[in-house]
């Protein structure tokens, strides 16, 4: 059956795409963890398909300062994979790697910004490493994009993209602890509707 | 306090003579404030794409050209008069560039030429504007005075 709207998606194929997302998720863990050199580990990933608002709801408030790592995936499946980091997921990243925490989140240094933005870059490559190997899909990632803005503005460009049409976004989530700290930081998954179908014909689902 | 009134993504809100009419960090969005001064009418439109598409599942509020007819048809039900409605925008920054993503391009910057056409087309004034760039703004209006304030991260509050 083809999906035509990510509403219409049964229990099976949300199963599959939580499934994905524990992989994914798992194997940037992984990564992360290596880089940071502390136990990283990943809550159980969510799949949700929301209306806009309730999508930023979910994620916080709009005018929460964050950063944001974009990438853009092409080919098999098209879509945007985000990584957005609270100031304070981004100080513990920072001070294990550069030893002190930023001065001022709204103006990073360069050293900084790339710091983050290689984490980014490594978290979101080995999560579509693990999906694409299990799922035997090419998906081709953009150079990835860094800014810090509220998370309103952040959200503006997906929404906008996968909203063309549809009333609702679809978004695979997953939120990492490191030595067990909760510290918040989301990493959303947002294929189009047409790379679902391609996913669940990959798989062998009709 | 003055009451606040929160405008959604592909939302619109509309106050008269009190009240605070607000939307939250507008990245490629576009902000609309229409505003009748003389009978203190104001209305609040964020629209998120620049036309409707082929097939719509029903929410005008998300495309400009839809969008702003529509607040027009109920804020001229309300009173408004063409004549004397002034407009404000603000948004359509480019928070990230895509090459793909449904051959959008750069979102904010086609979102604020359509914007601009919709609204020449109906007749109507643009008085200030505050777009592009690269951050996110929120707009929020005075339905008692028409004063709209744009407030962004890191930057003084400008009033347009």
């Amino acid at each position: 059956m083809t999906i035509n709207k990510y509403e219409e998606m049964n229990e099976m194929e949300l199963d599959i795409l939580k499934e994905i997302g524990s992989i994914g998720g798992g194997n940037a863990a992984t990564a992360l963890s290596s880089m940071l050199n502390a136990k990283v580990t990943m809550k159980v990933p969510e799949v949700k398909i929301m209306e806009f608002n309730e999508a930023m709801e979910h994620l916080g408030h709009p005018e929460d300062l964050v950063a944001a790592i974009f990438v853009e995936m092409s080919a098999d499946i098209e879509g945007i994979m985000l990584f957005i980091l609270t100031k304070e997921f981004s100080d513990e990243v920072l001070t294990r790697i550069l030893g002190k925490e930023c001065a001022e989140f709204l103006e990073l240094g360069e050293i900084e910004s790339s710091v983050l933005t290689e984490i980014g870059n490594i978290v979101i490559s080995s999560y579509i490493t693990a999906m694409s190997s299990l799922t035997n899909v090419d998906v081709d990632l953009s150079v990835p994009q860094f800014t810090v803005n509220m998370l309103g503005g952040v959200m503006s460009l997906p929404i906008a993209v996968m909203g063309v049409d549809s009333d609702r976004i679809m978004m695979i989530t997953g939120e990492f602890k490191i030595d067990g700290k909760e510290l918040d930081s989301d990493m959303l998954l947002l294929p189009d509707v047409k790379s679902l179908n391609v996913l669940m014909k990959k798989l062998g689902v009709e | 306090m003055t009451k606040k009134i929160s405008v959604g993504i592909a939302d619109m809100k509309i106050a008269r003579r009190e009240g605070i009419v607000i939307t939250y960090a507008l990245g490629s969005c576009i902000g609309i404030t229409f505003y009748d001064p003389m009978i203190k009418l104001t209305a609040l439109l964020h629209i998120m794409l620049p036309e409707q598409s082929k097939i719509n599942d029903g929410n005008v509020y998300k495309f400009a050209d839809s969008g702003i007819r529509e607040t027009l048809r109920k804020f001229y039900a309300f009173g408004g008069m063409r004549g004397r409605t002034v407009c404000k925008i603000a948004g359509g920054a480019q928070m990230f560039q895509m090459k793909g993503g449904n051959g959008l391009g750069d979102i904010g910057k086609r979102n604020t030429q359509m914007v601009k056409k919709i609204l020449a087309a109906e007749g109507l004034r643009i008085v200030a504007e505050d777009t592009g760039s690269t951050y996110a703004r929120t707009m929020q209006i005075d339905a008692a005075t028409g004063q709209v304030i744009i407030h962004s991260a890191g930057r003084p509050d400008r009033t347009l």
